[in-house]
């Protein structure tokens, strides 16, 4: 099994960041090359820019710890997965900070790679995305 | 009007694959006339020995501790040096048709450019180039060849080897005659096959283009890199039971691992199937169990692939004969880096600084018309960091000062007086589980020397020493040989000396 994890500083209340990645939904608003979602009960399925779709169950939600888990279930030829996302706080109320992890564990090994390109990419590009938002509104 | 440039590599290619050096296989009469009137050089490095680290150096005439693109998965950004933007800014229309890996292949978010604009359709250009219609080895994934096998000959992309297996590793499923790793019998059309294909599109850009237009054209063979699975009608031109064994496999099982134990313990760790260094080489293969069938049956399929390269190239320079061009033409060839094809009993590549990988067959012919060239060998050190400022000197511009290297010497006495008295490979691979080896390389004074940094497999006080001139097989490893410390030690500290060292983070964006 391959572990991989990205994180990313972003200088937001942890209630900002959490706000965004606790909607399984909005995940097209922040994961570049994610260009369809839907959702069914408890899976979610997203389409990547290449068009091929693929099935997540959504695991955990928490918001007391703001931490998000989902599994890939197919159709990538995937054994075993677990990613998670959590959002820590590291601020001050003067100066809010939050500290966002994107942890993954997958089997087959080759997959990690692909996956914590695309993760480090994509929370990066949400740190951004909340960056410029919290100077427009400052 | 100025002069033409054609600069031709193929991919995973020996130095001798080819007549012109040596090679008694593979009839490479296009190539070997190049060579006999132009410039062969008998010590062409790549700056590290796997395709996207060499291929950002070939565009960028940079090391690789400058372009950043220090492992395949790692791409070359979209805004990096780039030869071809400086020949575009020339007024040079530029092109790059077949394989560019400047950017991963495996990319299901579709986030690299080449690879979208390939799933478009596009012709648009990249790094520097006006143009590109990209193709890799058979008729996978985003780029132009295989989206025009799929819409025109659907029925022949099963004649492929599938080269990942259901857990996305590399793919060692056996094939041919002798159950080698990568080979398969593919039925397809000659005319299908990426080579023809690539050919076809070259010939077609310059069709394209306007009689008085200078230009810059990389055609870019994907063979004969692994898999080998070339037209299965062309299989007649070498009877793989016909062939020799390389040079450089020792039939004594003992005296082959003999020799891998005397060097760093990565070789028997990859040998014994314990480890493997980078992703593409088959993730369950153990090279152990290679036979000398299987070798000769490897080897064939490569000569003929090697072979159908040259009968392409040859249509394309006749092509570019009949427009007119041909005397001010140059044209260079080469390839990214090597292939073991049996040496030591390994196919493949990885962290090996031997002949096998890293010396490469590179010519450049000279415009007939600017040059009266005889032919000639230089044996000084080369690399390809020495192609982005040679291609610049052609086309009347100096290189500029981010280019690393310097325009190729037509001569050794012309080496000798420019400086050309090494040439430096780099090496730093981490794999999904962990395993991480990091190696740097210096060739100066026939001497190869390599040493490895601390990692999963080295402690760092491992390397490999081989006299050329001695041990031109380079199985003595003089590393700890008394007698040798001290030239070591003016080795790694010259290599020290001249290493572009990177602060990047190694984290792949890839597998490949």
């Amino acid at each position: 099994m391959a572990t991989s994890r990205s994180q990313v500083r972003i200088h937001r209340h942890p209630d900002d960041v959490w706000q965004v990645l606790r909607d399984p939904m909005r995940i097209v608003e922040w994961f570049p090359g994610i260009t369809g979602v839907s959702m069914e009960g408890d899976v979610r399925t997203i389409v990547m820019a290449s068009g091929l779709p693929v099935n997540e169950d959504i695991i955990t939600i928490d918001h007391r710890l703001r931490r998000f888990q989902y599994k890939i279930t197919g159709p990538l030829p995937v054994s075993f997965h677990l990613a998670t996302m959590d959002v820590i706080d590291i601020g001050t109320p003067e100066s809010p900070e939050s500290l966002l992890t994107y942890s993954t564990e997958i089997v087959p090994d080759p997959m990690s790679f692909v996956l914590d390109g695309a993760t480090s990419t994509a929370i990066a590009n949400l740190a951004t995305i909340l960056n410029d938002h919290a100077e427009e509104r400052s | 009007m100025g002069r033409k440039i054609l600069f031709i590599t193929t991919d995973q290619m020996r130095y001798d694959a080819i007549g012109a050096n040596g090679g008694r296989v593979a009839r490479t009469p296009v190539i070997d006339s190049l060579a006999a009137n132009g410039i062969s050089y008998d010590r062409a490095q790549p700056t590290n020995v796997v395709c996207m680290p060499s291929r950002a150096t070939m565009v960028t005439g940079q090391n690789v501790g400058t372009h950043g693109v220090w492992m395949n998965g790692v791409p070359l950004p979209e805004q990096s040096a780039s030869v071809a933007r400086v020949l575009g800014e020339a007024g040079y229309r530029t092109a790059l048709i077949g394989k560019s890996h400047f950017e991963p292949l495996l990319d299901p978010f579709l986030r690299f450019g080449e690879n979208q604009h390939a799933m478009r359709g596009e012709t648009t250009g990249s790094h520097g180039f006006e143009y590109m219609e990209l193709a890799t080895h058979g008729a996978v994934g985003f780029n132009h060849y295989a989206q025009w096998m799929q819409k025109n000959h659907p029925e022949s992309l099963g004649g492929f080897f599938q080269v990942l297996d259901r857990e996305l590793e590399v793919s060692g499923v056996p094939g041919g005659d002798t159950g080698a790793p990568q080979i398969k019998v593919n039925p397809i059309d000659p005319e299908w096959y990426h080579t023809d294909w690539v050919a076809r599109q070259t010939m077609s850009w310059l069709d394209s283009i306007g009689t008085n237009d200078d230009w810059f054209c990389w055609m870019s063979f994907p063979d004969p890199h692994h898999p080998w699975d070339p037209p299965a009608s062309e299989m007649h031109r070498v009877n793989w039971r016909e062939l020799d064994l390389p040079e450089n496999y020792v039939t004594d099982r003992a005296q082959r691992e003999a020799i891998i134990d005397a060097k760093p313990r990565h070789w028997r760790k990859w040998y014994d199937g314990e480890m493997v260094s980078n992703y593409e080489a088959p993730a369950k293969w153990v090279p152990a169990t290679l036979t000398a069938d299987q070798i000769r049956e490897v080897n064939a399929y490569a000569h003929v692939e090697n072979e159908l390269i040259d009968e392409a190239i040859g249509r394309v320079l006749a092509h570019i004969d009949a427009k007119g061009w041909g005397d001010d033409l140059d044209i260079v060839f080469t390839t990214d880096h090597g292939e073991f094809q049996g040496d030591f009993g390994f196919l493949f590549k990885g962290p090996y600084h031997v002949d096998a990988l890293a010396r490469l067959p590179l010519i450049w012919r000279p415009a007939p018309s600017a040059v009266q060239q005889d032919p000639e060998r230089v044996s000084k050190p080369v690399g390809l960091l020495d192609l982005a400022p040679t291609f610049c000197a052609i086309a009347g511009l100096t290189p500029p000062s981010w280019m690393e290297g310097k325009p190729l010497p037509i001569t050794d006495a012309d080496a000798e007086a420019r400086g050309f008295e090494r040439s430096l490979i780099e090496w730093d691979s981490c794999q999904p589980d962990g395993t991480d080896v990091h190696c740097r390389t210096i060739l100066r004074d026939n001497l190869v020397c390599t040493m490895y940094r601390p990692g999963t497999m080295h402690d760092g006080t491992e390397g490999e020493l081989y006299d050329l001139v001695a041990d031109p097989l380079q199985r003595v490893n003089l590393w700890d040989d008394p007698s040798r410390q001290s030239i070591k030690a003016d080795l790694l500290a010259d290599l020290f000396d001249n290493l572009v060292e990177s602060t990047m983070e190694l984290r792949p964006q890839a597998p490949v």
